[in-house]
């Protein structure tokens, strides 16, 4: 177990994400808001010649939208054949784990439970492992709902 | 899989598409070597291959063909219809193989002996196929396709990453460009910035012609299908496929494969006739059909035209009022094309009986549908007895629409231009809105429709405008017209459309999206999906009732005419009145010349001026318009003549401003009007005198100076000219007679037409003398127009 993780934060959270599913973390240029969809997808915006949409994963988790001040970084995927921006508070570090990945311990938070599939630590600190691609499906659930 | 295998597989049902073809020809023509060389080579090939790749059954199968095609080839046997239709199995079953064996499934557990022993049992009776006679010419004449060049296989998304690599270097030289031009200058860094922007753009050409295919691929399965269905039926068809090198975006060739194939379907089902009805209305024995591709501006238009029965719109009508859908008053005022349009209706077909083939009334509703489902139109041109043409334009790619750039919200989105019926502004006389227990609609000359504002639905704020609203009347490919509110229509533009994320997708109201050159990336809007969120009901307004209203409204209603749509050699889109333009016709370009400035055409051995000054063209023929202003005439050379089309009398928008007299939108499109009177305004003068009726009768026939000098003069000027009096004496009070003698002078003024005196010396002789020198040109032109008035 020795993958490269990327650090950030998310929603107040500190979350580990696995490299293999970043593309590219980016500064957001302006963001076209995407009318008649739930908050959580803030909208669309341009990367070069790409379109990425947009993702307020505070929104889905606390059903609180991003302030329009703190949309700056996002973490890029692509994700079954479309970009995504998955917009984070900040970005720490990527480094490896000696530990890898740990299961869940205590009582998590519903709110996260649906994104969250273990823990990482980092500099002593433990950090949610959530995977892109279910903040993704969880928008189309939360939709659908 | 192996990979060896998957090369094979691949080869294989490559091969046997474009062997479909192949085989129909050579039953046409079983003289024809080369086809049969090409289809036993196949079979040869997959023989040889699936000898060390271990496939039995192919080997089987193949190994048969080859054995029979072999024996045709030596002149052993020829190639019967029972022959050709067990080639055919053959190959059909090896592509069913091919499929499973692709897909990885079990194989299709058929039993091959049948097919093999139809292959080889001997049929009734041998006639040796005359190899003497010539080659008659058949109907499927294509091109064999085995000198094609060489190609290699590529997956798509390797495409499709070259391109989006090459959009991101598109887009980094631009910013380079901006950065330079802060700068200052450097011609050596100029030059090679401007060589690295020749190659890029060189580059992107490129690669968008790696996404384009040759409709060849789209015609490969019909002449199958067309001998297939004919035997099945028993008619004889005369298929013509042409235009197969017309090239378009392949994903738009899968798209159209299944509605061309249903209307080629159809057409052999229900247009064209047995032989013995045909024989009797005195139609060739074989129906004429004819699959032609062309590509026209943006757009690629196919057409399939049959010589058969046409559409009874008479029994679709019937049919559609036993269904309930009409009242049989209601049916009684509908025109033709309305009635024709029922064919579009879902369950209706004019088929007596259903059959195997089509008929079963989930047709063309199913076409039109696919068909404007990627932004193309389907058109009927239904000539009942004796034929149907069925047109389908498609845009030349899927990934560029034409599409109208609306505000709402303060937000800009794109709607398919094919989507929206009409616009207006909200204080347009023609439209009333009204609002009645939350529901809004807007009844535009009588017509009601249901009305959302699209920031309703789309759960906007609608921020406080000053200018008045553009409603948009928008018509889904299935659902009834409405008409949607929005703060403005900006623009029309080509728009490059790329799919959206799932998850925006999921909210119905999106068809994709695309990215202008400002960088904002811009919704598509789904036509369709809106009228589904804001829950409008499917209703339309009744039919009789808005024919009924229309005619009371007509008076009121903008007068239309009938306009010429043209591309003028200059690219622009004009549309020009109708009653105006004489004729249109191919003039040889060397026709026309250059004189004093002014571009002419001699046509008819006339002198006509060029409206437009244009006097050097491409090519050894132009289109051009004939006009007449009753008596002048002009030529106005165009790159195409497009359509006829209605337009309102006074332009949408005036704007005075050289030929032009403004711009009206006709189907979404913005065109130029010009002005006719601006446009002969501004012919030359000298015009007048050549437009003159009546003859120049030159009295002094044998003079040498009269014969060689002012008689081809007169003519250059557009007189028509006649040498020596009438012997008869008889003149028309227009004709002018020149002379040179006095006496004949008089004479002919006694037989009571104009004469105009020429003499010889350029000083005049008195002042009574009204005589012209004849040399002074000026004069003598102005004495002929002034005489003729």
């Amino acid at each position: 177990m020795d993958h490269l993780y990327l650090f950030a934060t998310l929603a107040g959270t500190r979350i580990a994400v696995d490299t293999r599913e970043v593309e590219a973390v980016v500064k957001l240029a302006e963001i076209s808001p995407v009318p008649g969809m739930g908050a959580h997808v803030a909208g669309l915006s341009a990367l070069r010649s790409r379109v990425l949409t947009i993702i307020d994963a505070a929104a889905l988790i606390h059903g609180k939208p991003l302030p329009p001040e703190s949309r700056s970084l996002a973490i890029i995927a692509d994700i079954s054949g479309h970009s995504y921006g998955l917009m984070v508070d900040s970005v720490s570090d990527i480094c490896r784990v000696n530990d890898g990945e740990l299961p869940l311990r205590g009582q998590l938070d519903p709110a996260w439970a649906p994104y969250a599939r273990g823990i990482v630590e980092y500099e002593g600190q433990p950090c949610l492992l959530v995977s892109l691609a279910t903040f993704i499906e969880g928008g189309i659930i939360a939709q659908a709902a | 899989m192996d990979e060896l295998l998957q090369e094979f597989i691949s080869e294989t049902q490559e091969t046997l598409e474009a062997l479909a073809g192949e085989v129909v020809a050579w039953e046409a023509d079983p003289s024809d070597r080369d086809r049969l060389d090409a289809i036993f080579r196949f079979f040869h090939t997959v023989k040889g291959s699936c000898g060390f790749l271990n496939l039995p059954r192919f080997e089987r199968l193949s190994h048969a063909a080859e054995d029979v095609l072999s024996d045709i080839r030596a002149g052993k046997r020829s190639p019967d219809p029972a022959t050709v239709n067990a080639v055919l199995g053959i190959m059909d079953r090896i592509g069913e193989l091919a499929e499973a064996v692709a897909v990885g499934a079990a194989l299709p557990n058929e039993n091959d002996d049948f097919l093999i022993s139809a292959l080889t049992e001997p049929s009734g009776d041998v006639i040796v196929a005359p190899l003497a006679e010539e080659t008659a010419p058949v109907a499927m004449s294509r091109q064999s396709a085995q000198t094609g060049p060489r190609t290699i296989r590529l997956p798509l998304s390797l495409i499709d990453q070259l391109m989006n690599g090459v959009s991101d270097m598109v887009l980094a030289r631009n910013e380079l460009s901006r950065k330079l031009r802060e700068r200052s200058a450097d011609p050596e860094l100029d030059n090679v910035f401007e060589r690295l922007s020749t190659c890029v753009a060189d580059m992107r050409d490129v690669i968008s012609k790696t996404r384009m295919q040759r409709v060849d691929r789209l015609f490969a399965a019909i002449p199958r299908m067309v001998r297939d269905l004919g035997r099945e039926l028993g008619k004889r068809i005369d298929l013509t496929l042409e235009g197969g090198d017309v090239e378009m975006d392949r994903e738009m060739v899968e798209m159209v494969v299944d509605p061309l194939t249903h209307i080629v379907r159809n057409s052999i089902d229900h247009g064209i006739e047995m032989p013995e009805k045909r024989r009797a209305l005195g139609k060739p024995e074989a129906g004429r059909l004819r699959v032609e591709a062309r590509q026209s501006g943006n757009q690629i238009v196919i057409a399939i035209s049959d010589d058969g029965a046409g559409i009874d719109t008479n029994r679709l009508v019937e049919k559609a009022v036993a269904a309930g859908r009409f009242t049989p008053e209601g049916a009684a005022r509908m025109t033709e094309q309305e009635k024709l349009d029922l064919v579009f209706h879902a369950g209706l077909s004019t088929a007596a009986k259903v059959t195997a083939i089509s008929g079963r009334g989930v047709g063309m509703d199913v076409v039109r549908a696919n068909v404007e489902r990627i932004g193309g139109v389907i058109a009927l041109d239904n000539h009942p007895g004796q034929g149907l043409c069925i047109t389908l334009r498609v845009p030349l790619t899927l990934t560029i629409i034409p599409g109208l750039i609306v505000r709402a919200g303060g937000q800009h989105f794109a709607i398919p231009r094919a989507a929206v019926v009409e616009i207006l502004h909200d204080n347009n006389d023609t439209l009333h809105i009204a609002d009645v227990g939350g529901a809004k609609i807007a009844t535009i000359r009588s017509v009601r429709h249901s009305m959302i504002d699209l920031e309703d639905v789309l759960g906007m704020e609608k921020p406080a405008q000053t200018g008045p609203r553009a409603i948009m009347v928008v018509r889904s490919a299935s659902g009834v017209p409405f008409a949607m509110g929005v703060s403005a229509v900006d623009n029309h533009e080509e728009l490059v459309i790329r799919p959206a994320s799932p998850l925006v997708m999921a909210s119905g109201v999106y068809a994709g999206m695309t990215l202008p050159d400002n960088g904002r990336p811009m919704l598509l809007l789904d036509a369709a999906g809106l009228a589904n969120a804001a829950d409008l009901p499917n209703i339309v307004d009744d039919r009789a009732a808005q024919r009924r209203d229309e005619e009371a409204d007509a008076a009121s209603n903008v007068e239309m005419i009938a306009a010429l749509r043209f591309e003028e050699l200059s690219g622009e889109r004009r549309l020009l009145k109708l009653s105006l333009i004489e004729r249109v016709e191919d003039i040889e370009t060397p026709l026309f010349g250059r004189s004093a400035g002014r571009a002419f055409v001699r046509l008819d051995g006339r002198l006509i001026p060029v409206a437009n000054g244009i006097s050097t063209f491409d090519g050894d023929r132009v289109s051009a318009l004939r006009l007449r202003d009753g008596t002048r005439e002009v030529c106005y050379p165009v790159a195409a003549v497009l359509d006829i089309v209605q337009m309102p009398v006074m332009p949408d928008m005036v704007a005075m401003h050289g030929i032009i007299s403004g711009v009206s939108v006709i189907e979404g499109e913005h065109l130029e009007v010009v002005n006719p009177f601006a446009l002969f305004a501004a012919l030359p003068e000298e015009t007048v005198i050549e437009k003159a009726r009546g003859r120049c009768l030159l009295a002094d026939s044998q003079d040498g100076w009269t014969r060689e000098i002012l008689a081809p003069l007169l003519r250059q000027a557009g007189h028509d000219v006649v040498l020596g009096l009438p012997a008869d004496g008889v003149v028309d009070p227009q004709d002018v007679v020149l002379s040179l003698g006095e006496d004949v002078a008089q004479a002919a003024e006694m037989m009571g037409c104009r004469v105009v005196q020429l003499r010889a010396t350029p000083r005049s002789s008195g002042p009574q003398d009204a005589s012209i020198y004849r040399y002074d040109q000026d004069r003598l032109m102005a004495a002929l127009s002034g005489m003729k008035g």
